[in-house]
């Protein structure tokens, strides 16, 4: 079938590096995949939601606020950290 | 020659994006709340650590049906959530969970009204449509510094519902008529308290502009991140500027998100991050469907406080208030609430009632707050209230006396202001100043026939005579000096009207 999708797109949206070999690779794998989508797709199923993945709201949370990790700890598990934030390359919005 | 503008139309739709009012954050157990240290709110789930999983925040949920009980819309029977991917450091996970197919809201409509003529003039009445409104996460806050940026992720995973209109609005006033509404509505039933200097209702604002009379949409521009109602309102105006010199001038419009800077008044092109628009949406797999049961609609039904304007028409149909008295209450439930109890406790006279809660009830509630070294001088009506000395039946008791005559309405003000200071009953107070006024038929007789013959009113007594009712009043100055003030002005009235026969 025909591809659905742009490799080199996909990879720059994931953040991907690939070489041309996992380019092959990948594009095949994911025709694949969508292969079987289509034929899902295809099946003439009723229009129904599925009920295995349908909760009620006995599986809320209730608003009873509880621990936090402190900044201290979040900020460990970064790279990079100052004055209890998180240290980024600026990354701007600002009128330029 | 130019065209002159108002042979444009401009078409507003709006994305409202309201923090709901919960303790917890919407799909973990962190908490949340304006003004606290960096980072000091974060779990293990808001930063999507492995082996976590998000549950929905009940409260998250049924505050956004009410939402939708408010507007008039429909509550499906299912609503999912689904992930916006994107690599941005506001989000600490990569994707955002918000819901793209099964909204928890569809549907609904804001009743608006636009600035009238005059203060006490009833503006134009119109319904904007909602579309539909999703449950999702707020992101983090980044502030720049230097070569880099800090992110704080205190604001990641709290409750927000995107608020998302038809492009039903056509003018900056509707823009912002309707978010006053949209405010009142949330805060009235407590969905939100939307804030908007902790940030807690920002705006997307879409803009196009057509030939009136045209059928299709112009190509529109969207400002993103409006942080306040006045931005809003400038940014409409700006942008339907900027919009219509451009077509004037044989350019076209480009689709492009906007920024807008509040202190210079402008807006500007946003630096287009690259494929932001190409979010490859999917259904969530750790959040199960949700099936909302009727049962909780129609719990969450009773809990819907009666739409404002609905109540402005009450206030105005069937209990006669002149619509400045009206348009006041109406906008704050508490304060409506506490003047509907007032005219519980006294039903003849609700104008009375309501004069005095609109007028001299908040100007002293606000001048005490002001003067309590409180910086809430602007404070919502529930706070005040809650210290206000006085309470609803204790006015409607002032009202009374006023509308038997006991005291005239000049004494009222006295008394009131008196209330306020001790929180004592009108009647109280009445007797411990001696001001009841003097209803003693026969001395007030006596009085009025003097009146009567001083040849100074001779001509405002032929005048009544006349069939001129007004006329009369000019007798009753005379006489309420020579008591004092103290005469029962519905008696002096009364026996005018008796001895001019």
């Amino acid at each position: 079938m025909a591809e659905g999708f742009d490799i080199d797109h996909l990879a720059k949206l994931a953040r991907l590096s690939l070489t041309a070999e996992e380019k092959a690779l990948y594009s095949s794998q994911l025709n694949q995949i969508l292969g079987h989508f289509q034929a899902l797709a295809e099946a003439d199923l009723p229009a129904t939601i599925d009920d295995a993945r349908v909760v009620n709201e006995a599986a809320l949370r209730s608003d009873e606020p509880g621990p936090v990790l402190g900044a201290d700890a979040v900020t460990r598990i970064a790279p990079a950290s100052r004055d209890g934030q998180i240290s980024v390359p600026r990354v701007v919005d600002d009128e330029s | 020659m130019s065209t002159p503008p108002s042979d444009w139309e401009v078409v507003i739709g709006l994305e409202v994006h309201v923090q709901l009012h919960t303790r917890a954050k919407v799909f973990a157990s962190s908490p949340w709340g304006f003004g606290k240290e960096p980072n000091e709110q974060v779990d293990p789930v808001v930063l999507g650590l492995p082996g976590t999983l998000p549950v929905v925040n009940r409260e998250a949920v049924e505050k956004s049906i009410l939402f939708g009980l408010v507007v008039g819309a429909s509550v499906p029977e299912h609503c999912s959530w689904d992930r916006k991917n994107y690599f941005y450091p506001d989000n600490p996970k990569n994707y955002q969970l918000t819901q793209k197919d099964f909204p928890v809201v569809v549907g609904g409509q804001v009743e608006i009204e636009l600035p009238g003529a005059s203060r006490n003039v009833m503006g134009e009445h119109k319904f904007i449509r909602i579309h539909h409104a999703h449950l999702e996460e707020d992101v983090g806050k980044l502030s720049h510094a230097g070569s880099g940026s800090l992110v704080d992720y205190n604001r990641a995973g709290v409750p927000l519902l995107e608020i998302v209109t038809e492009p039903d609005l056509r003018s900056s006033a509707e823009a912002e008529a309707f978010l006053r509404s949209l405010v009142a509505m949330l805060t009235q039933a407590g969905v939100a308290d939307c804030d908007m200097e902790k940030g807690q209702l920002r705006c997307d604002c879409n803009v196009s502009i057509r030939r009136r009379g045209a059928e299709k949409l112009g190509t529109r521009t969207e400002t993103k991140n409006l942080n306040s109602i006045s931005s809003v309102r400038d940014t409409v105006i700006y942008e339907t500027a900027r919009q219509i010199r451009e077509l004037e001038a044989g350019r076209s419009i480009t689709q492009e998100t906007r920024g807008w800077n509040a202190e210079l008044a402008r807006g500007y092109v946003l630096r287009d991050k690259e494929d932001a628009h190409d979010y490859r949406y999917f259904p969530d797999p750790d959040i199960p469907t949700l099936k909302i049961s009727r049962e909780t609609v129609a719990r969450l039904a009773k809990l819907a406080p009666e739409n404002l304007y609905d109540r402005q028409r009450r206030y105005v149909d069937k209990l006669g208030l002149p619509y400045t008295a009206a348009s006041v209450l109406v906008h704050d439930r508490a304060l409506a609430e506490w003047f509907e109890l007032a005219v519980a406790a006294h039903p003849a006279n609700p104008s009375g009632i309501a004069n005095l809660v609109a007028n001299d009830l908040l100007r002293d509630l606000a001048a005490s707050a002001g003067a309590a070294g409180a910086d809430n001088e602007s404070a919502p009506a529930p706070i005040l209230l809650a210290s206000c000395p006085i309470k609803p039946a204790q006015l409607a008791g002032l009202v009374k006396l006023t509308d038997e005559g006991v005291i005239s309405k000049q004494q009222a003000k006295e008394v009131f202001t008196e209330m306020f200071k001790s929180g004592q009953d009108a009647a109280a107070i009445v007797d411990a100043k001696g001001l009841r006024q003097n209803s003693d038929t026969g001395e007030l007789e006596k009085i009025v026939q003097e009146v009567i013959a001083d040849p100074a009113v001779a001509k405002s007594i032929a005048e009544y005579r006349a069939g001129n009712e007004k006329a009369i009043n000019a007798l009753k100055g005379p006489i309420m000096k020579r008591t004092q003030g103290k005469a029962n002005p519905v008696l002096i009235d009364q026996l005018l009207r008796k001895f001019l026969g």
